[in-house]
């Protein structure tokens, strides 16, 4: 086949992509430089104001707030998604009775709608909810923990509900890699004696680090921009201190009409994902 | 058919000259004909199908198919408007709350707005002059009486002497009480006042061990309309947030957090119809703070009916004597400004339909709060429950005017975050507000604010004088 024909056939996919994910990305991208609001956006006549959405951003307390909470959520949320979902891997890898079934188990977090997951979570979470009436019942708390109504704690709350989200997504590429690791290295490292820990350790991990860098690169991209579990649970709150990326910038453009500044923190958040991504991927090629 | 004449045809070309050729020629005539058949008959078809083609008007709003409005639009208005113009075909498109704004943006810069637009009301002045809306101000100085609806209204469809839209309904808040559980607490009498609020949640904290009062207090637009009323009665401002009566009546709902007499849950609820009116439902809460809407949604009648007990009575005040100053809410509808001429008079036509010949109709039909004071006693006489509302109709106040116009949006959002900080102890009302204020007074320049904030001022002294004078 010509060359130019090999083209022709990548023509679909190279239009869709450029209309779904290069016009947008570039288009917001123009916008985070423009001073664009309501009224300038129908109109069409917003003004080139340079960097000052950037500036004023990065001056906005909510905004540094923000980028804490993204960092700590994300940072959190992949670590003990990781942890858990690999023990469990590692569990599921042998054969026990009502495998199959606990293992669809696992996977509920997974396919439910998060506005009923996030639902959920609001009620648990509140003062007077599930968990902290629970706490109280068994004696382990006097008064009602503030999960999601105090500044400071709101935010691990959200953590602690995403963590239970990511969970089946760790489990099941990691549980996927462990299933293709031969079995003839595990037998032979028992012929020297190996213990169970050392086999996870120097067997297991070792010849998993793709599939796990993977998982991590993937789950760095999903948490970043996680918006429906916050939105549907704290919409931000309580004043502003749960925001992530995605919802500030949500808040920003549809509560605030201020798209460029929306645009802006958008483009951060993107040049974040980006660095993250681009270095678990260097960290994939290189021999460990 | 075709394909096997086809074959059968052009075989012979070279083989038998004549008879061939006349046999092509006679095909060739058929050919012809049936493709001036078939175009005939798709012509036909064409014209026939432009004779029939109907005219489509479409309504925009975010209201379920379950509530009233949609159902008047669609078991009255839609029937009555095609009998009179047949071709023309009314499709009611309903999107969801939160999106409807975000919709009607992205349809405006795409130049595929609908032809009927509904908006919420905060909405309207900020579409006026993005130019979404239509000057429609001869012909609704030819259909209606204009100065007929409450001076709010007016202000909030109209720029400089121009009509762009019309406020079909209006809600407020109101104090909503059970009676057996004020009673069974010892509260004797509906609090009025703040202190009086005050004492009965501490009566009814103290012999039911429930919550005496819950509000909306999320961080929305309807957060922000929920402290309004709090806010205006003691005389402060959204432009004037760090001075005393604004701080005062932040101090106010922190107390009722503090003392356990307000759930501090009340940051995080989703909507105005979602758990507080589940508490005051259940039994949960004794007071609660919300709109008139809820007799059409969940304090339908049969459900007034099996609770027995539920009384309405204004947001108390901070001192005697007072009047509450509430926001008003309710959606107002106008035409797309990019509409053709022809669709442009139907549009017009139905509107007429509506908001001229059935608006009686649907007062009666909704339960719905006049916007036209020729008007009020209809709901007045058939549902006493609403009469708090409707008292407090006529001096509601337009918010985005009490806020900067087009900057309402992020005052309003400041504000109501500035309450959540408050409400959930991350700052003093006073550190919050003032914080608050300075991040209000930094969206504008120096002259645009004092401007707004006079705008603002003079609108709340207007009302509270017009208040006093109509007793």
């Amino acid at each position: 086949m010509k060359q130019r024909e090999l083209y022709l056939f990548v023509l679909p996919a190279l239009v869709i992509v450029a209309a779904f994910a290069v016009y947008p990305t570039v288009y917001n991208f123009v916008l985070s430089f423009r001073d664009v609001n309501l009224i300038s956006f129908i109109r069409g006549t917003s003004r080139f104001v340079a960097f000052s959405n950037y500036l004023e951003i990065f001056k906005d307390s909510t905004f540094q707030s923000t980028v804490l909470n993204t960092l700590v959520f994300t940072a959190l949320s992949i670590f003990f998604q990781l942890v858990i979902g690999f023990l469990l891997a590692l569990l599921f890898n042998y054969e026990f009775p009502l495998k199959g079934f606990l293992q669809a188990l696992i996977m509920i977090p997974w396919v439910m709608p998060i506005i009923v997951s996030g639902s959920f979570f609001r009620w648990c979470f509140s003062d007077d909810g599930l968990l902290n009436n629970f706490l109280i019942s068994l004696g382990l708390i006097q008064e009602p923990i503030r999960w999601i109504t105090s500044k400071s704690l709101v935010i691990f709350s959200l953590t602690l509900a995403n963590i239970w989200l990511g969970i089946p997504f760790n489990f099941i590429l990691l549980y996927t890699g462990l299933r293709k690791i031969p079995e003839e290295l595990y037998e032979s490292a028992e012929m020297d004696g190996a213990s169970s820990f050392q086999k996870v350790l120097y067997i297991t991990i070792p010849l998993l680090r793709p599939v796990i860098i993977t998982t991590v690169a993937l789950g760095c991209i999903f948490t970043m921009k996680v918006f429906d579990l916050v939105w549907v649970v704290t919409k931000g709150g309580p004043g502003g201190a749960s925001h992530l990326f995605s919802t500030l910038s949500y808040s920003l453009a549809f509560d605030r009409f201020q798209f460029g500044k929306s645009a802006a923190v958008l483009v951060v958040m993107l040049a974040i994902v980006l660095a993250l991504v681009a270095w678990l991927n260097l960290m994939r090629f290189e021999e460990p | 058919m075709c394909c096997r004449d086809e074959k059968r045809v052009w075989p012979l070309k070279g083989a038998s000259k004549k008879k061939g050729g006349v046999k092509m020629l006679r095909i060739l005539g058929m050919r012809r004909m049936l493709a001036a058949t078939i175009m005939g008959c798709l012509l036909g078809l064409y014209f026939w199908g432009f004779s029939q083609e109907k005219i489509t008007i479409t309504i925009q709003t975010y209201w379920r198919s379950t509530e009233s409005t949609p159902r008047f639009i669609e078991q009255v208005l839609i029937p009555e408007f095609a009998k009179r113009y047949p071709n023309v075909e009314v499709k009611l498109v309903y999107v969801p709350g939160g999106e409807l704004l975000p919709t009607i943006l992205m349809q405006a810069a795409s130049g595929t707005l609908p032809e009927i637009i509904m908006a919420d009301n905060p909405w309207v002045p900020q579409l006026i002059e993005a130019g979404v809306f239509k000057d429609i101000t001869r012909e609704v100085m030819a259909a209606l009486d204009w100065s007929d609806f409450f001076e709010g209204h007016r202000l909030v469809t109209s720029k400089d002497g121009r009509i762009y839209a019309l406020q079909l309904h209006t809600n407020n808040l109101a104090l909503f009480y059970r009676k057996s559980l004020l009673e069974k607490a010892g509260v004797d009498k509906v609090p009025a006042t703040w202190d009086e609020l005050l004492e009965a949640c501490e009566k009814i904290k103290a012999t039911l061990g429930i919550y005496g009062f819950v509000m909306y207090a999320a961080a929305d637009e309807a957060g922000t309309w929920q402290f309004e009323p709090f806010l205006w009665t003691n005389g402060g401002s959204l432009l004037e947030l760090d001075q005393p009566e604004a701080i005062e009546a932040l101090q106010f709902l922190t107390t009722l957090v503090e003392r356990g007499y307000m759930p501090r849950d009340v940051v995080n609820v989703t909507d105005q119809g979602d758990v507080t009116v589940r508490w005051f439902l259940t039994g949960e809460a004794a007071m609660m703070i919300n709109g008139n809407w809820e007799f059409g949604w969940h304090l339908t009648p049969d459900v007034l009916q099996q609770l027995g007990d539920v009384g309405v009575a204004p947001i108390p005040v901070p001192k005697e004597g007072l009047k509450p100053i509430v926001p008003f809410g309710g959606e107002c509808f106008g035409i797309a400004s990019t509409i053709d001429p022809q669709k442009f008079a139907i549009a017009w036509e139905f509107i007429k339909l509506w908001f001229v010949e059935k608006i009686g109709e649907y007062y009666q039909w909704s339960g719905h709060i006049p916007t036209r004071a020729s008007y009020t006693h209809m709901v007045w006489e058939a549902q006493p429950l609403q009469r708090p509302f409707l008292e407090q109709a006529q001096y509601a106040l337009p918010r985005p005017l009490m806020g900067g116009i087009e900057k309402y949006p992020n005052v309003s959002m400041e504000t109501i975050l500035a309450v959540q900080k408050a409400l959930t102890g991350t700052q003093t009302p006073q550190q919050a507000f003032i914080e608050a204020a300075n991040k209000i007074r930094s969206l504008f320049t120096p002259e645009e604010y004092e401007m707004y904030r006079k705008m603002a001022r003079d609108i709340l002294d207007q009302t509270r004088a017009r208040m006093l004078a109509g007793g």
